[in-house]
């Protein structure tokens, strides 16, 4: 029988500022390219609770103040089941304002805290003067070189108990100041790289398609080998550009 | 004082000129503000002219030379920044190199095209007769923010506005259209007036409500966010258009409609004779790389500046309207570009690219091009970073009787025009 994926887009048309479906293009190639049936769903403000259930892998890219709002207001009321399924390894990306979010507050640039979901052991300030913006590489164990274009006025500090995603070669990451860039807690994925993150960086592309197959088919997967010419490619020249050997 | 200032500029621009030390339209103005920072406010002071400001994302230089066009055919003396010196500075270069040091000069009108953060600062500096704002886009978010910060600074400086000026907004743009609202100004509207089913496309920015931020609905959507929108909360809707259409417009695509009914507006309200709007819309040639027209080597070549997912995705429209076969794609990430071409993936490729069988891509961003391309599922294409030898190689494959079309980001098209015509732009 032929494998089937369902990803799960959070705020499709709020959440979409920085070329986030790029995102979702590259998982729906790579899976077709692996013929691997793929669904996507588009969860927009409103939708029911128990639909996130029905998701292996969760996407959800950032915003807008004002639409970070409405956002924030809709995904409070389903916490409890994201929650439920981040803890149970459903693997996600988290882009951005989406990272911030999932943290435990936002500290605006007025001082004002904004409560996050709570589910990622990270907070975020805004300084209210510069914002983090430029072409980032930064070097992660699982994934090896990240490469993206990161654009955010928050810095996050993460806490005890979770994990850096990489660690910053050139650019900012978190906050500009202890090197670390992004968070991985169990099988989710927390970061400032968009670019989108996943068309360059097909290793984070693919271990999200394969922890969403041993998640349904309960055993060790070994992915299809795609041909990574144009990624490599891309990779190389930012790379070039910001004298980095990768 | 400011005649020293005009000396001092003419010679500085001619030498920059001579010596090909860059195109010297905002160094000029830059040293003029860092000795009299009143330069231009002093300027316009006791002067009659009247005063144009153009905004917005897209279509600025483009809204600027078809005004210049019909106030020259009105016989009116006129004056303009050049296209891309778009800051205080090039106002300011505008002015140096306009002025004859040995008379006063007697403009009529100063159209000037402002670039989306400068627009505060040049509303208190000018006192401008018009306003013009076309829209607003996603765009180069590494350096203008995002659409919501932009028009909450736009509405703040509009308050101070002087009740003499008029605004002439875009109705169908809802954040546009709002501009006009509660504010003591003649506002007048231009907008489409065209039944269609399109629906909200993936990308468009505005589709919230700029009053209460309830999602609005659409009758029409003409391309992006522009429609006919409403609001169903609080009953927010586009406001009556005093234009929706013209006999006659003088460049292909739906987004140049709009830049003609802004100018058409605005040239109606200075009670110019139909006559005279119909002549110079047939006489209009386009503004340096939007759809500017070249031969080379026997075939036709046409540039379409595409510098944002709404423009690349418009000219994408307007080429497969005129039924295109060859494409060259020339991304940068220099300044002028934006740093940033994540927006590529927001572009509509997958569908309006099926049609064209000849396609390049060059540009110091080939291979993400080339990445965005393959993930829409395209494997006919060729990618050469050398912009030369891929302005070549597409040419070799476009037949004698057809066109090449290229899109390119704005450093590119400076670099594709200066490889064509074989010298700098000026």
């Amino acid at each position: 029988m032929k494998q089937k994926i369902t990803i799960g887009w959070l705020y499709p048309t709020l959440m979409n500022v920085y070329g986030d479906i790029g995102n979702v293009k590259t998982l729906q190639k790579r899976l077709e390219w692996r013929n691997i049936e793929c669904f996507v769903k588009y969860l927009e403000p409103g939708f029911k609770a128990n639909e996130l259930n029905e998701c292996d892998i969760l996407l959800m890219g950032g915003a807008q103040d004002k639409q970070q709002e409405i956002v924030s207001k809709d995904l409070y009321s389903k916490r409890e089941n994201l929650k439920n399924l981040i803890e149970k390894n459903v693997p996600g990306l988290y882009v951005c304002g989406a990272y911030q979010f999932l943290g435990n507050y936002y500290k605006k640039a007025d001082g004002k805290i904004i409560e996050g979901l709570g589910i990622f052991d990270l907070y975020t300030e805004n300084s209210g003067n510069t914002r983090l913006i430029g072409n980032i590489i930064a070097n992660s164990k699982i994934f090896s070189y990240l490469i993206g274009f990161e654009n955010h006025g928050g810095k996050t500090y993460l806490g005890k108990n979770i994990k850096p995603l990489a660690k910053v070669i050139k650019g900012f990451g978190n906050n500009g100041s202890d090197k670390t860039e992004g968070a991985i807690y169990k099988n989710s994925i927390g970061t400032y790289l968009h670019g989108p993150i996943l068309p360059k960086n097909p290793k984070l592309a693919d271990y999200l398609i394969q922890k969403a197959l041993e998640n349904i088919y309960t055993t060790n997967i070994e992915l299809k080998k795609l041909d990574n010419f144009y990624e490599q490619k891309a990779r190389l020249a930012i790379a070039k550009k910001l004298k980095v050997a990768i | 004082m400011n005649l020293f200032i005009l000396i001092f500029g003419k010679i500085f621009s001619f030498l920059s000129r001579q010596f090909n030390l860059g195109h010297g339209s905002t160094w000029p103005g830059h040293i003029a503000l860092k000795i009299n920072p009143n330069f231009v406010k002093d300027y316009f002071l006791n002067n009659k002219t009247k005063v144009i400001i153009i905004c917005g994302t897209n279509g600025k230089t483009t809204t600027s030379k078809l005004i210049e066009t019909i106030l020259k055919e009105n016989k009116k003396k006129v004056f303009i920044n050049s296209s891309g010196a778009n800051l205080l500075n090039g106002i300011a270069s505008s002015i140096i190199l306009s002025s004859s040091l040995f008379k006063k000069e007697n403009y009529d009108f100063a159209i000037f095209e402002v670039d989306e953060n400068s627009i505060p600062e040049i509303n208190k500096t000018l006192d401008p007769d018009y306003i013009i704002a076309l829209n607003l886009f996603r765009d180069q978010l590494d350096r203008y923010g995002e659409i919501d910060t932009i028009t909450k600074k736009w509405k703040e400086s509009f308050k101070n506005l002087s009740k003499n000026s008029v605004l002439i907004l875009n109705a169908d743009d809802p954040q546009i259209a709002y501009l006009g609202n509660n504010i003591k100004n003649k506002s007048l509207y231009f907008g489409l007036n065209e039944k269609n089913n399109n629906k909200i496309s993936h990308g468009a920015d505005s589709t919230y409500c700029p009053r209460c931020f309830n999602a609005l609905t659409y009758d029409s959507v003409y391309f992006s966010h522009l429609g006919n929108w409403k609001c169903e909360k609080c009953g927010l809707e586009k406001p009556k258009t005093n234009i929706s259409s013209l006999p006659y417009y003088p460049l292909a695509g739906e987004y140049n409609k709009y830049n003609s009914l802004a100018g058409v507006l605005l040239a109606k309200n200075e009670n110019i004779k139909e006559e005279i709007i119909k002549t110079s819309l047939k006489k209009f040639t386009p503004a340096f790389g939007r759809q500017e027209e070249f031969i080379l080597k026997n075939r036709k070549i046409k540039i379409f500046l595409s510098k944002n997912p709404t423009s690349f995705n418009e000219s994408l429209a307007t080429i497969n309207s005129l039924k295109a076969d060859n494409i060259l794609i020339v991304l940068n990430d220099r300044i002028p570009d934006g740093l940033d071409v994540s927006w590529i993936w927001d572009t509509h490729v997958e569908e309006l690219l099926q049609n064209i069988n000849n396609i390049t891509v060059s540009g110091d961003r080939c291979y993400d091009l080339g990445l965005r391309l393959r993930y829409a599922g395209s494997s006919e294409f060729k990618i050469e970073p050398d912009l030369k030898n891929a302005i070549n190689l597409s040419l070799e494959k476009t037949n004698q009787n057809q066109t090449l079309y290229i899109l390119p980001t704005y450093s590119a098209m400076l670099d594709v025009r200066k490889l064509i015509i074989g010298k700098k732009i000026l």
